[in-house]
């Protein structure tokens, strides 16, 4: 699912969540992934198929059942643990990942429906040492306590900058309304994403 | 938890005077700055590996069965359906058939598979039979007077009367008195890493990683629960996700995986999910206060009679301090835990703190109106004398004017038009104090340092502290510094809970580092042509005091010290560390009429915390405190089906929570007391928040707000109760 589809870009991916909840993220694990015949659509599992996923710019090919989420898949099957699950229904954020370019809840998307697609994760955003901007902003303004809400804060942040090179405040607090932080850093991820806006290294 | 008593002062030792911290602004070069958290890079990378990110070679995953029913007794457990599951290697049976589950989400069993999901898949197939039997979903119920008996020694469970002074004469002196009833909410911790370990044995040694707010306590708890010597038990948590209070027990998350992997000889892992979280992972208890109170024409509080009960669940005390800080000098108070049928509660952050400063500082409003006083006039009429640790009254007055609390309007908001908005005021008290703690500094030849500490990060910022403190005591670049915490190997902390953990480890470092410099000072001072006792360590270089140009830089000065690092060791001692913070809050809100929507504005936090060690990292603690509270008052809130006593929001989006929109401008005041040493600063920002808001919100609407969480429908039905009832005072 889309969290950043707003074209009337008045409603916030929170309060988006809070109306429509569950129902939208149905809606979005459903969406036929296997080939259509006249029948139907064949059927894939329930044991492990092949699914094709191109996670941080590298190709890979996982074994895995129909039923395992591109969350699961990428920590559990790719070894990539930076995401976190944390409510599993697609509320908190902390899953975040950046697929094509907009940001989905991975724990709320099926890994065999983003295949061909451009996946990435917070794992691949640092090059070796050299953090990514937004990785920086976060470590100089401490906007991180726990830190286990921080990589979906931080793929929001790519997200909202790549969208809005010099966001206003209203476009960023909507964009990183969709996830949540139990330590209360907030303010501090706030000053984080303005003060890392006007980069886009991609 | 009672109201924190002052303790005696122990004596400062030879080591209190010998490494006394070097205090603000003319002396310290690290401490009190805002460093950034050093594992900032590992925890923005998603390199940083928490327990739920560990993974071991052979690695099976355990799932627990949970009682579906608040009150059952079990008739049996039938594994066979399970056993025969995909990837299943074994069951255990946690609780024994004829033994009763006292609450939704009780464990039963439990499952270990190959993957998470067979285990899961897996569990759902033990058929356990059960004997439902009564259960209570609310405290009302549980103390009817007919109620079953559900909880054997009794469903409620009185506690002692407290009296002090003459609660007659005080009201006699009271000019008006006011009865009315205040309750607050359970809420669950919501650790975003939910509970969790990962156990592995080798030999007769277990290795258990563990989301822990203790790793120390932890080993020895696991040791005792599996009856095996603490020695063969290491504990690891490198990073956690959130505790709260809810992770400084070792129970079935920790118990079952290891046990499991005892008998089935390969690593277990076992991850809650976010039900299981929300069931049987720790709440804060609810509360409930029917007061009588009187007040004097002058504003002087003069009696105060509390009746109060709250639950903390199948077999948990609630009890909280009441009156909270104001000096009501006649006072009785009779408290009651109620059991009901739900999770056990734990710790939560200040615990009983909010429940009773609710209740306080929301009488206390309505007795300012009763008098025709200003609240802020009446609180500072009625606080305890001005203290070190007791500085309400300079911080209400300063907070005063930094808020503009003089374009407060009195009760009720008369602007025309449906959004109303109002301030309110709220103070905190914390005891804290940290007394056990070790630590281990290192110096190696080349000039790195290596500081040990068998604490653990929260994410407060624990791990920063030990460079924080030892660059500041060895004069070494940070950079030189490495810190290891988070292993029951390294040298023994407490708990990392309580606002603890701080006071109880800083000394430590302190005395560690400062017996290492001491040491390299007599190693190179020849070097230098001096003394030892004539040098001193800073920015990275030894010198002479009297000559600072005579000097080594850091890693020279090391290099002298040929093959043989320097070891030190520290523990915690009196005299770098205190005892009990006091704080005030400000709320600005505003009110939509016709929604019932509550948006808070602005919040200005001002809080003593004795010597601050890392601004950047203090500030953040505030922060949260606020937030966290902010979320107390308009959000969380754990809801129960009264007829079937099962949690009807076991999950993040109808257990809500502040979002990024929901989060006003908060101001933080740190008030520096440096001569005091250290003071944990966890939980007194978590005590106020809420009641300055909802007095807020009354001084708003000018209707009683006497509950929490302020909901928008229950804000409605405030208006609407105050509405029908016609109207009259707030």
């Amino acid at each position: 699912m889309a969290q950043n589809d707003d074209p009337a870009g008045t409603v916030s991916r929170r309060d988006f969540i809070k109306t429509v909840g569950a129902t939208s993220v149905a809606a979005g694990v459903l969406a036929p992934a296997a080939p259509v015949t006249a029948q139907g659509p064949a059927a894939l599992g329930p044991g492990p198929v092949p699914v094709n996923l191109t996670i941080n710019g590298r190709a890979r090919t996982l074994q895995i059942e129909p039923r395992v989420t591109l969350l699961d898949a990428v920590r559990d099957h790719a070894n990539l643990t930076g995401n976190k699950r944390v409510c599993d229904r697609g509320t908190c954020g902390a899953c975040t990942m950046i697929v094509d370019g907009r940001t989905v809840y991975s724990c709320s998307t099926l890994a065999i429906d983003v295949q061909g697609s451009r996946i990435r994760t917070v794992d691949g955003l640092a090059n070796g040492d050299d953090l990514h901007p937004v990785q920086e902003a976060f470590c100089a303004a401490d906007g991180m306590m726990c830190g286990f809400c921080t990589p979906g804060f931080v793929m929001a942040t790519v997200a909202l900058l790549e969208k809005y090179p010099k966001p206003t405040i209203a476009q960023a607090r909507r964009e990183l309304d969709g996830n949540v932080c139990r330590c209360g850093t907030f303010n501090r991820v706030f000053e984080a994403a303005l003060s890392a806006g006007g980069v886009n290294r991609g | 938890m009672q109201q924190p008593t002052p303790q005696p002062t122990p004596q400062p030792t030879e080591n209190a005077t010998k490494y006394a911290w070097t205090v603000p602004p003319d002396r310290t070069r690290v401490i009190g700055t805002s460093v950034p958290r050093v594992d900032g890079p590992d925890k923005v990378s998603g390199r940083a590996k928490y327990t739920y990110d560990i993974a071991r070679p052979g690695m099976l995953h355990a799932r627990a069965v949970r009682s579906p029913h608040p009150h059952a007794r079990i008739v049996s457990i039938d594994f066979s359906a399970a056993k025969a599951a995909p990837g299943v290697r074994g069951v255990l049976t946690w609780k024994d058939p004829g033994t009763e589950v006292m609450y939704q989400g009780d464990v039963v069993a439990a499952v270990a598979a190959d993957t998470e999901p067979q285990a899961r898949d897996a569990a759902r197939l033990v058929r356990v039979e059960y004997e439902v039997l009564p259960f209570f979903s609310s405290e009302a119920a549980a103390m009817q007077p007919d109620a079953p008996v559900v909880f054997p020694n009794g469903n409620t469970q009185a506690g002692q009367t407290q009296e002090t002074g003459d609660l007659a004469a005080g009201f006699a002196a009271a000019a008006h008195t006011l009865e009315a009833t205040y309750s607050t909410h359970v809420i669950t911790h919501v650790c975003l890493e939910s509970h969790c370990s990962v156990c592995e044995w080798n030999g007769d040694q277990l290795t258990a990683w563990v989301s822990t707010q203790g790793v120390h306590a932890s080993k020895q708890q696991i040791a005792g629960a599996l009856k095996i010597d603490q020695a063969n038990v290491r504990v690891i948590c490198q990073y956690m996700g959130g505790g709260f209070g809810s992770k400084v027990t070792a129970d079935a998350p920790i118990i079952i995986p290891a046990r499991m992997s005892k008998d089935l000889g390969a690593p277990v892992k076992m991850v809650l999910d976010r039900k299981e979280e929300h069931l049987d992972s720790g709440n804060r208890p609810s509360a409930f206060a029917r007061v009588r109170a009187g007040v004097s024409a002058d504003g002087m509080l003069t009696a105060f009679d509390g009746v109060t009960w709250g639950t903390g669940g199948a077999g948990q005390g609630a009890n909280f301090p009441l009156p909270y800080i104001y000096q009501f000098p006649n006072r009785r108070r009779a408290h009651t835990n109620v059991y009901i049928n739900t999770g056990l509660q734990r710790p939560m952050r200040a615990p009983g703190h909010p429940q009773g400063c609710f209740v306080t500082e929301m009488l206390l409003d309505e007795l300012a109106d009763l008098v025709g006083l200003d609240p802020l006039e009446l609180r500072l009429k009625n606080l305890p004398p001005t203290a070190p640790d007791a500085m309400w009254a300079e911080y209400y007055r300063m907070g005063a004017k930094q808020f503009g609390w003089d374009r407060r309007h009195p009760t009720g908001d008369r602007n025309p038009g449906p959004i109303k908005t109002g301030m309110g005021v709220s103070a905190n008290q914390w005891g804290g104090g940290g007394r056990a703690g070790a630590a281990h500094v290192r110096i190696q030849p080349d000039g790195s340092v290596l500081v040990q500490c068998g604490s653990q990060d929260l994410g407060t910022g624990t791990r920063t502290l030990l460079p924080v403190i030892a660059g500041e005591t060895l004069g070494a670049p940070l950079d030189a510094i490495r810190a290891e915490i988070g292993d029951s190997n390294l040298p023994f902390a407490g708990v990392s809970g309580g606002s603890t953990a701080t006071p109880g480890i800083a000394p430590a470092i302190r005395i560690a580092s400062g017996r290492a410099r001491d040491a390299l000072f007599a190693r190179v001072a020849s070097a230098l042509d001096a003394a030892p006792e004539e040098l001193a360590a800073g920015d990275g270089r030894i010198f002479v005091k009297a000559a600072p140009e005579r000097s080594l830089a850091w890693r020279a000065a090391c290099k002298l010290l040929g093959q043989e690092p320097i070891t030190a060791d520290g523990q915690w001692e009196p005299g770098f560390s205190s005892v009990n913070t006091s704080g005030v809050q400000f709320a600005e809100v505003t009110v939509d009429t016709e929604t019932g929507i509550v948006k808070v504005t602005r919040i200005l936090a001002i809080q003593d915390c004795g010597l601050v060690l890392d601004r950047l990292l203090a500030e953040s603690q505030v922060y949260g405190g606020v937030i966290g509270s902010l979320n107390f008052a308009l959000f969380e809130d754990r809801t129960l089906d009264p007829r079937t006593g099962v949690m009807l929001n076991p999950n993040m989006e109808h257990y809500l929570l502040a979002g990024m929109t929901d989060v006003p401008q908060i101001d933080v005041v740190l008030m520096d007391m440096p001569e005091r040493g250290v003071i944990g600063i966890g939980e007194p920002p978590t005590v106020s928040t809420a009641s300055a808001i909802a007095n807020a919100v009354r001084n708003a609407l000018g209707v009683p707000i006497r509950s929490l969480p302020l909901h928008p429908h229950r804000v409605l039905a405030a208006i609407d109760a105050h509405t029908n009832s016609g109207g009259g005072p707030a």
